[in-house]
């Protein structure tokens, strides 16, 4: 854990935009996005019949339905809500990279996905879940362990307010893994591993070593924050691009530069989602410019398996 | 150079602050951050070549904005090759262009031929008048003429500086000058100019009011010329004159028939000037035509169509030698006098008056000495010749009495007729005035008898001329195409001395430009008229068409002229019958050398005609356009800003 420095001089370092302050506007995220108690969305063994869906090789023989099984000749399973409680572990980038803001954009990549983790630790906090949080990359991170209750909340937007977006971890496999570790040991049977990131910059590996938090019954979203410049590249003519980490810079025409731009943006998503899916995870992308509601309702849906 | 000149011009140094923008723009692209920049592409030469051919556009766009920024502040003080009338007090101007027509105006140059270049220069100045100043155009061709008599409409000037074309004529440069001041004298306009746009391959510009002024000095450039001024054939032989501007001009050329192979040529002498040179030719060749081989600046005057062997004024002088000749003896006192006019006329001797018409072909003129009677024969045949275009002039004496039976001196005078002594001294001179200063010479003759003419005798003919007791002396009489004229002395020193003033020899001269003019010589030097009478029906094929006839107002009444600016080969029809003409060029056109522009001229050129060009209306819509382009331009980017901007998030949204 890193020393606290003075909450006015962090405030200053990072421009939250339009999303400070954190607190207040996590709270309305999450009361957009939920009112109530909160279920548990775990199905397999429980006392609450939660619906069925189709057998695959390896479900328990012991829950499939018989009578679906007699009368329609189709292999079904019943499952059950269980009524336990679910750890929600949060991964939060603090590289360098999650401070870029671009022209228009209303606040840093960072500030959003602070923003879209305070809401989904009040919400988990207010279904009765607990909540951890840990960091890859940044300075002045603040590591919870797992907790719930009122004070989970205030401690985690407290994290979240301290933390500066500064690391270089574009070559650092071994930041990352070690972060990954420290989640994997909070996060039990049936936990909800939420990593958010703008997934660039990223060391080689990155990809194998995040997704390895899916396995042994945990639910892995991973959600992909990138600024509105990053996923439209609307510049014109001539620029010079600089890369937050590592040394990169690209001199090229914007215009012809541009398809295959956004070419390599969707390939790189799509290399992702294709390994988180086959990890039992997901993959969202957003914008900072999109509404921090509808963002955290994707969420929740991805770790409900709706997405 | 003013202050206000260079302070305007000054402007123009702020050229620099676009270019110096320019270069710190080019200099360096501003450096982005750009956390997924690993995944663009490198293109640095596609991304700096487009950026450098907009950014040169809209460079140059800039820089040609200030340019003419500069020049709209400095004009009209800027001076440009273009001509313009310069205003003194930004009064309204009379001006006459004289533009010379003229041969050598024909001759070519680097930017077409000096006649091109001048009227393109009048065009320029006409540009450049505005309403309220007066403009004349005088033709300096010879004879000069008033081509527009000075008017203010300018669209009429226009249209009549449109219409000029060059011509082979010879120059007459005083006298288009002298038309011009007194065509200009008459102007109200304070600021009068006379400009010349002309080789001045004259004499020297005559001084005098308004000053003349020379915009365009390259005209007097020499142009190495030589050229055919006119060819004749006689039988076998072809005569030809041939005139070169210089040696240079001369030297290797060859004077050949055109379109003969194996002809005989004859080589010209490596000297300037005049040269006559003789070729023989296939008397059955017709219309033969002569060439200069190899080139000058003058293509037109190296061939030459060759004139009918009756080229020449034929003269028929019917005479008795032992009455009409003077008392030392020779040939009779016409002939003596014909041959001191050095008029080249062809003199024909006749001891009688023809009665066949035929043999009068060759004349023009018919003079008669002291006639003794004309038989009806004879009548016919001078009556038909005189229709036909000739001129017949009886100098009537003491036989004029002495008519045999059936014979008269009709056509000239109806009846009999007396030869009378009388008192009178001499001439009316005034009534003879029309004949120039010579006229004086004949106050005083010595007369010691005269034909008495009466009015009746005359067969309603015109008194020209009358003794001092106003006795009719000299009548004329229009016949068909052709005149009679009755003198009422005859040539013999024994009645009176009159063939011994100088007033009888201008008296013949007249009488031959006369049969000159009426007749119509197959040869003639390009601009002279031609007349026929005004109820004839006469068309004339020219080198470029038909030529337009005009109205001449002659003693007679008025008459159909026809001027043939150019050299070459004419068809005339005159009611049923043709005529070959041949217009030929006149010596002097091809000799005499431009000479440079006098220091009157040079200076009125320099406060005159030519000089300063406002063009502020033309460098405004320059401006205008020149922004109007830069908006354009930035548009263009904007909108692929734009699109560029939206392709991306109409593809986001896609997927």
């Amino acid at each position: 854990m890193s020393d606290s420095p003075p909450r006015t001089e962090l405030r200053r370092a990072l421009d939250w935009g339009k999303l400070a302050p954190l607190r207040l506007h996590a709270k309305s995220v999450a009361d957009g996005v939920y009112a109530g108690g909160h279920r548990s969305r775990r199905r397999g063994a429980g006392i609450e019949f939660g619906g069925q869906r189709n057998y695959v090789p390896g479900d328990d023989l012991r829950f499939i339905d018989r009578h679906a099984l007699l009368r329609h000749g189709h292999l079904l399973v019943r499952q059950f809500e269980t009524e336990t409680d679910r750890t929600l572990c949060l991964l939060i980038d603090a590289s360098a990279s999650m401070s870029f803001r671009g022209d228009g954009a209303p606040a840093p990549k960072y500030a959003f996905a602070a923003l879209i983790a305070a809401a989904l630790t009040k919400i988990a906090v207010g279904s009765g879940d607990r909540v951890s949080l840990d960091w890859f990359g940044g300075e002045r991170t603040v590591e919870l362990a797992t907790a719930g209750g009122r004070e989970a909340f205030e401690r985690v937007v407290g994290a979240l307010e301290t933390a500066q977006p500064s690391s270089d971890l574009h070559m650092d496999l071994r930041a990352l893994e070690r972060a990954v570790a420290r989640v994997e040991r909070r996060a039990l049977r049936g936990s909800s591993v939420v990593v958010l990131s703008d997934l660039i910059d990223l060391p080689d590996g990155a990809i194998e070593a995040v997704s390895a938090l899916g396995v042994r019954g945990k639910t892995l979203v991973a959600l992909r924050v990138l600024d509105p410049t990053e996923l439209s590249f609307p510049f014109t003519g001539p620029v010079h691009l600089r890369a937050v980490e590592g040394e990169t810079r690209v001199e090229t025409d914007a215009a012809s530069a541009r398809p295959a731009y956004l070419a390599a943006l969707a390939a790189q998503a799509h290399a992702w989602s294709e390994r988180l899916v086959a990890r039992n995870g997901s993959l969202i992308q957003a914008s900072t410019s999109d509404d921090p509601v509808r963002t955290v309702r994707n969420v929740l849906d991805a770790l409900a398996g709706r997405a | 150079m003013s202050f206000l000149v260079a302070a305007a011009l000054g402007v123009g140094l702020f050229v620099v602050i676009p270019i110096a923008a320019h270069l710190l723009r080019r200099g360096r692209v501003r450096e982005r951050a750009f956390p997924p920049a690993a995944l663009v592409l490198a293109a640095r030469s596609s991304a700096r070549e487009r950026a450098r051919v907009e950014d040169r556009l809209l460079l140059l766009l800039r820089a040609l904005v200030i340019v003419c920024l500069a020049l709209i502040g400095a004009t009209p003080f800027v001076r440009c090759s273009r001509l313009s009338l310069a205003r003194t007090s930004g009064a309204s101007v009379a001006f006459a262009l004289v533009l010379d027509d003229s041969h050598s105006m024909r001759a070519e140059g680097a930017g077409g031929t000096r006649f091109e270049r001048a009227a393109r220069a009048a065009r320029e100045l006409l540009a450049s008048a505005r309403e309220g100043d007066a403009i004349a155009i005088v033709l300096a061709g010879k004879p000069a003429r008033l081509a527009l008599a000075a008017t203010t409409d300018l669209s009429a000037a226009r249209r009549a500086l449109a219409e000029l074309s060059e011509s082979d004529r010879s120059t007459d440069l005083d006298g288009a000058v002298g038309l011009a001041r007194s065509t200009l004298a008459g102007m109200p306009q304070h600021d009068k100019r006379v400009v010349v746009l002309s080789d001045l391959a004259a004499g020297p510009l005559p001084e005098g009011q308004p000053p003349l002024s020379v915009p365009v000095p390259e005209l007097t450039n020499l142009r190495e010329n030589c050229g055919i001024c006119w060819a004749e054939r006689h039988g076998r032989r072809i005569e030809a004159q041939v005139a070169c501007t210089s040696a240079a001009a001369a030297s290797g050329r060859t004077l050949s028939l055109t379109g003969s192979k194996g002809a005989a040529s004859v080589a010209l002498s490596a000297r300037s000037g005049v040269q006559e040179l003789g070729l023989d030719a296939d008397p059955k060749l017709e219309r033969p035509e002569l060439e200069l081989n190899g080139g000058d600046s003058l293509a037109s005057d190296d061939h030459s169509a060759v004139a009918a062997e009756s080229a020449a004024l034929g003269v028929a002088v019917v005479a008795d030698a032992a009455n009409a000749s003077a008392e030392t003896g020779g040939a009779p006192v016409l002939e003596q006098a014909l041959a001191a006019l050095q008029s080249n006329a062809l003199v024909h001797p006749l001891a009688l008056l023809p009665d066949d018409p035929s043999e009068l072909h060759g004349s023009a003129l018919v003079l008669l000495d002291d006639p003794g009677g004309i038989t009806p024969e004879a009548r016919s045949a001078l009556s038909a010749f005189v229709e036909q275009g000739g001129v017949a002039v009886a100098f009537l004496g003491p036989r004029a009495e002495q008519t045999p039976l059936g014979a008269t001196l009709e056509p000239f005078v109806h009846g009999a007729l007396h030869w009378e002594s009388t008192k009178a001294a001499g001439l009316d001179d005034s009534s003879l005035s029309w004949l120039g200063p010579e006229a004086a010479s004949a106050r005083e003759l010595g007369l010691h008898g005269r034909a008495g003419l009466a009015a009746a005798d005359l067969l309603g003919a015109k008194v020209l001329a009358t003794f001092s007791d106003h006795q009719p002396f000299l009548s004329e009489r229009t016949l068909g195409r052709g005149a009679i004229f009755t003198v009422a002395l005859p040539t013999s020193l024994e009645p009176s001395d009159f063939p011994l003033r100088p007033a009888f020899l201008a008296l013949l001269d007249y009488f031959v430009r006369e049969a000159s003019t009426r007749r119509g010589v197959t040869q003639s030097i390009a601009g002279s008229e031609w007349l026929f009478p005004a109820n004839a029906n006469v068309a004339v094929d020219g080198p470029r068409g038909k030529l337009a006839p005009s109205e001449h107002a002659a003693a007679g009444g008025a008459q159909k002229a026809f001027t043939p600016g150019l050299a070459g080969r004419y068809v005339v029809h005159i009611d049923d019958k043709r005529e070959d003409r041949v217009v030929t060029l006149e010596a002097s056109e091809l000799t005499t050398l431009p000479q440079k522009p006098p220091n009157s001229a040079a200076l009125a050129r320099e406060g005159g005609a030519a000089g300063r060009v406002d063009a502020s209306p033309e460098l405004g819509f320059i401006v205008l356009l020149l922004l109007g382009l830069e908006l354009g331009l930035r548009a263009y980017r904007r909108r692929a800003r734009d699109r560029a901007t939206s392709a991306p998030a109409r593809l986001s949204r896609a997927g």
